[in-house]
């Protein structure tokens, strides 16, 4: 019987540093154990937790695109006093660090199929966003899906997540990719918008009809963007948004992730509006 | 004079004009031998106000939550020691709370009251000057409340409150206090002493409701919830009990007022007065201290004299 | 059957190279589920333990996994408990209480194997309680001095005899399996239903919860929850000692004489404390008591009724006796019930 609390060993493949203040770095690792490997599979919108041994374990979205099988990126932004993400940040590469995963219901993909996808990240929310885009515009699945459009904002250029892949991804004519930042100075020789994400959704007007909309982001950003898509004609069910939480055993045990009767680690993360309207406002 | 009487007609008077918005007493309980805290807000609710000896609880501990209101609160002695510390400590201010002393001659056991009866269940509960009598299935018992008064309320000094705005009840006599007990068991072996701390550890469930009953323990994050550094493991064992404990009640050094709230709410008798009044003993010995007497005053650990007692200094 | 009180201390005993037994009994002046070494142990003579059975399933620190990181990756074992245990003279209220834990650690996508692994090797062999307490409420929560959920077998104590109710296939095998049982008469069945006809008589009236879920269904923002926690003072008296209560923390601990090797450990947590649910940001969707005591009872009487179908609770009691501000649950439960549907609520 399979033990959810035993960690897979993972070795870190890879440290970049996606911030200009260095405070957020991608960590790619790598399995160990080949049947860990072969057994891994997993949907965008997923997490894990990610444990350094003897510090602890945090729960990490899952940034890498599922249809790389041979490795696992995470996304890891250092919080003053927070214990995992310090060590994290401290680990060099070649140290094990372990995993429990994949957690969480992920994006309804198959549900998407048919439907135009609207997607809109702010900050460091965009992690999963990028492992949702990568696998829309996979070879495999990009006709699956009807028109693509992505809105990415930052506070200032330099905080951008994914530098290399939104260029790739602002070349591609499958893709719709609007970037913004809140401010910039002369110096960042910024060519994207400016203005923050919700203004920035309300002049793109992407079309509802038959459309369904990807939040991520700060909560000011959440609830700025959704008086916008409302407007637009987005139904409540197809407004998908993913939740943090305090999470601990990451498979509804441990009570801590609750909204309501739902746990955020395994009825979620990935909630729609209609489903969160039917929940207290506890989050 | 009838205590109650005289305080419900206090806040009644308190609430009708409009003095405070918010009065801090207690009530009936729930349970014989209990009473609670009650939170009173109309003339009216003043009838729900009891005093007799089971008015337990510190009820100073409430007062940060309640800064931004004028509040007034009903003190025992001891709680008005705490509320003393806690001004000296600006976490409260004079000027918002009208403070309701009640002289106290000392607060009834449960826990010996339990003992007294063999654990069986207490269903009924009266109370006289000088006693009170427990009933329960088959049984009826008369104890003498000195047979089953609080250990610090046997040789409390300070019964009436040493800070009010008014004062119920007349003066009780002053007990007197030279921790024979804490004297008592600091002479006997190391071996014995540590065998007693084990098993006391050992009772303890990390419950903090030692910490929470506390009036002094307000801090917004304890040392135990610190993850960076981390001081002690979430483990519930003997070792790390003690480290919270000692951390306790080093952080109280200085500034325990002896009233017991911390050892009454324990679900499992946790003996921590014995830790608590060690230090209390070491305060007053070493510099001659005593907390919660002097509003004006200065905390204990927040001052530094060239005279204090220091055996590891070496004078120049 | 019937077994002779003078056989108890043999019975228990037999048990000694198979099983673990566990007992109420006293250690350091707690009373508890403990392992008893030998029958004679067995002096029990009280209303329900101070700690609640599920750390006999569910200890409050537990090992989950020793970790040791070497030169080509990191060993993990382990650490199961799967050792027999027999609980002997568990109430009631708390026998039932498994079933509650059994939804959470058995009943869902992942099964909890360190749960799992006691449970499956422990039978319940329990006592009806003739003299319940005031302050015992299993009646209202669908329980009853007598009754017989989630028990292997329920000892009714008639004086120098209990009549023993055989009540699983593995409570009948091990009533055939010891030599201490003989057939119970007419006249005990009669005086254990006169028994608990007496008992039953004794618990004050059970509370009428229908009203309870409904309510809350609809009263999250309530002004109820506004001053009915207001002496609550946060602890986790309440929550550790219930029996159906089942939060917990996960951490680390590194090993005191090596940096490459340690623990993940368990330990019982609390919706009362607010680290519980403090976000690394700083954000605490729970960020006062208010908050915080509306959860314990939302999820006991509301979530836990909408995912599982019951409210998690078994009326022991224990929460009632030993809360430090005698914050009464069962108060609580009939404000609510008489709170006006939809009065004064909106976001």
């Amino acid at each position: 019987m399979k033990n959810p609390y035993l960690p897979m060993p993972m070795r870190i493949e890879r440290i970049g540093v996606e911030t200009s203040d260095g405070n957020i770095k991608t960590f790619t690792l790598s399995f160990i154990r080949d049947e860990d490997r072969q057994a891994f599979r997993f949907i965008p919108g997923q997490f894990a937790e990610v444990g350094v041994f003897g510090k602890g374990e945090a729960p990490f979205g899952i940034a890498s695109s599922p249809l790389e099988t041979e490795r696992v990126a995470f996304t890891v932004n250092k919080v003053p006093g927070g214990v995992v993400t310090t060590a994290l940040h401290a680990a060099r590469v070649g140290d094990i660090v372990g995993m429990r995963g994949p957690l969480g219901n992920g994006f309804p993909v198959r549900a998407m199929e048919g439907h135009d996808v609207v997607i809109i990240g702010g900050g460091f929310a965009f992690t999963i966003l990028r492992s949702l885009v990568a696998y829309l515009i996979h070879p495999s699945n990009r006709e699956c899906y009807g028109r693509i459009q992505v809105v990415y904002g930052a506070r200032e250029p330099g905080l951008l997540l994914y530098k290399d892949e939104l260029a790739a991804w602002q070349k591609r004519q499958d893709l719709e990719l609007t970037l913004t930042v809140d401010r910039c100075t002369a110096a960042d020789e910024w060519t994207g918008c400016v203005g923050v994400v919700p203004r920035i959704v309300e002049e793109i007007k992407p079309e509802a009809a038959k459309a369904f909309a990807v939040i991520c982001g700060p909560p000011v950003m959440i609830r700025f963007t959704l008086p916008v898509l409302e407007k637009l004609g987005f139904a409540p069910e197809r407004v998908l948004l993913s939740l943090e939480m305090r999470m601990k055993c990451g498979i509804g045990m441990c009570g801590r992730c609750n909204i309501g009767h739902k746990y955020v680690c395994k009825d979620g993360p990935v909630f729609t509006l209609a489903e969160l309207s039917e929940l207290p406002a506890e989050y | 004079m009838d205590k109650q009487e005289v305080l419900r007609a206090t806040v009644r008077k308190l609430l009708q004009n409009g003095q405070v918005s918010l009065v801090i007493g207690y009530a009936n309980g729930t349970l014989p031998l209990r009473t609670a805290p009650v939170f009173i807000r109309t003339a009216e609710e003043a009838d729900l106000l009891v005093w007799n000896s089971l008015c337990e609880y510190n009820l100073a501990n409430y007062l940060p939550r309640y800064a931004n209101d004028r509040i007034a609160i009903v003190v025992k002695g001891c709680d008005a020691r705490a509320l003393v510390g806690l001004l000296q400590e600006n976490q409260v201010q004079r000027d918002r709370v009208y403070v309701i002393g009640v002289s106290c001659e000392g607060v009834v056991d449960r826990r010996q009251v339990a003992a007294l009866v063999g654990g069986r269940e207490v269903t009924a509960v009266e109370e006289s000057p000088e006693n009170i009598v427990v009933r329960g299935r088959g049984f009826e018992k008369l104890i003498p409340k000195k047979e089953a008064m609080f250990p610090s309320c046997r040789v409390c000094r300070y019964g009436n409150p040493v800070l009010a705005d008014i004062t119920i009840g007349d003066s009780v006599a002053a007990g007197e206090d030279a921790f024979d007990d804490i004297a008592a068991f600091e002479n006997l072996p190391a071996p014995e002493r540590e065998a007693y701390f084990v098993r006391e550890m050992n009772k303890c469930i990390r419950c903090y409701a030692c910490r929470n009953a506390c009036p002094m323990c307000y801090c917004k994050q304890c040392f135990v919830d610190a993850s960076m550094p981390q001081w002690l493991s979430r483990w519930v064992g003997t070792a790390d009990n003690l480290f919270f404990h000692l951390g306790r009640a080093l952080h109280l050094a200085g500034r325990c007022v002896d009233c017991g709230a911390c050892a009454r709410a324990c679900p499992v008798g946790v003996d921590l007065m014995k830790l608590n009044r060690k230090l209390i003993k070491d305060a007053r010995e070493l510099f001659g201290y005593e907390a919660g007497l002097d509003p004006e005053g200065r905390p204990l650990l927040g001052t530094f004299n060239p005279d204090d007692p220091g055996p590891f200094t070496i004078r120049g | 059957m019937i077994i002779n009180k003078s056989d108890i201390a043999a019975f228990l005993d037999s048990f000694r190279d198979e099983y673990r037994v566990f007992a109420p009994a006293v250690a350091d002046g707690v009373s508890g589920y403990r392992i008893l070494t030998a029958g004679s142990e067995l002096t029990w003579q009280g209303l329900n333990t101070q700690r609640p059975p599920k750390e006999v399933l569910f200890p409050q620190s537990e090992r989950l996994y020793s970790y040791e990181i070497g030169a080509n990756g990191v060993q993990i074992s382990a650490h199961y408990d799967d050792r027999k245990k027999v609980v002997f003279g568990i109430r009631p209220c708390d026998a039932r209480s498994f079933h509650y834990l059994d939804y959470v650690f058995l009943g869902q996508e992942y099964q909890d194997v360190y749960y799992r692994k006691r449970r499956e090797n422990t039978l319940l062999i329990g006592m009806a309680c003739l003299e319940p307490a005031k302050t015992c409420f299993c009646t209202s929560l669908g329980g009853g001095p007598f009754a017989t959920d989630g028990l292997d077998l329920l000892w009714v104590d008639l004086g120098d005899r209990y009549l023993v109710q055989v009540l699983t296939p593995q409570g009948k095998a091990l009533v055939a399996s010891k030599p201490f049982f003989s057939p119970a008469s007419e006249a005990d069945y009669r005086a254990a239903a006169a028994a608990e006809a007496r008992a039953r008589a004794q618990m004050l009236p059970a509370l009428d919860l229908s009203r309870v879920k409904p309510w809350l269904d609809a009263g999250f923002n309530a002004p109820f929850w506004e001053r009915v926690s207001e002496k609550c003072i946060g602890c986790a008296v309440c929550t550790y000692l219930c029996p159906t209560c089942h939060c917990f923390d996960l951490s680390d601990e590194a090993a005191t004489d090596r940096f490459l090797a340690g623990v993940r450990i368990r330990t019982w947590d609390t919706c009362a404390f607010p680290l519980f649910t403090l976000h690394a940001s700083g954000h605490n969707p729970r960020p006062t008591g208010k908050e915080r005591f509306r959860q314990r009872v939302m999820h006991k009487f509301c979530y836990f009724v909408q995912n599982w179908g019951e409210a998690a609770c078994v009326g022991c009691g224990r929460c009632v006796v030993n809360c430090p501000v005698n914050l009464d649950i069962r108060e609580v439960l009939a404000q609510i019930a008489v709170q006006d549907a939809g009065a004064g609520m909106g976001q």
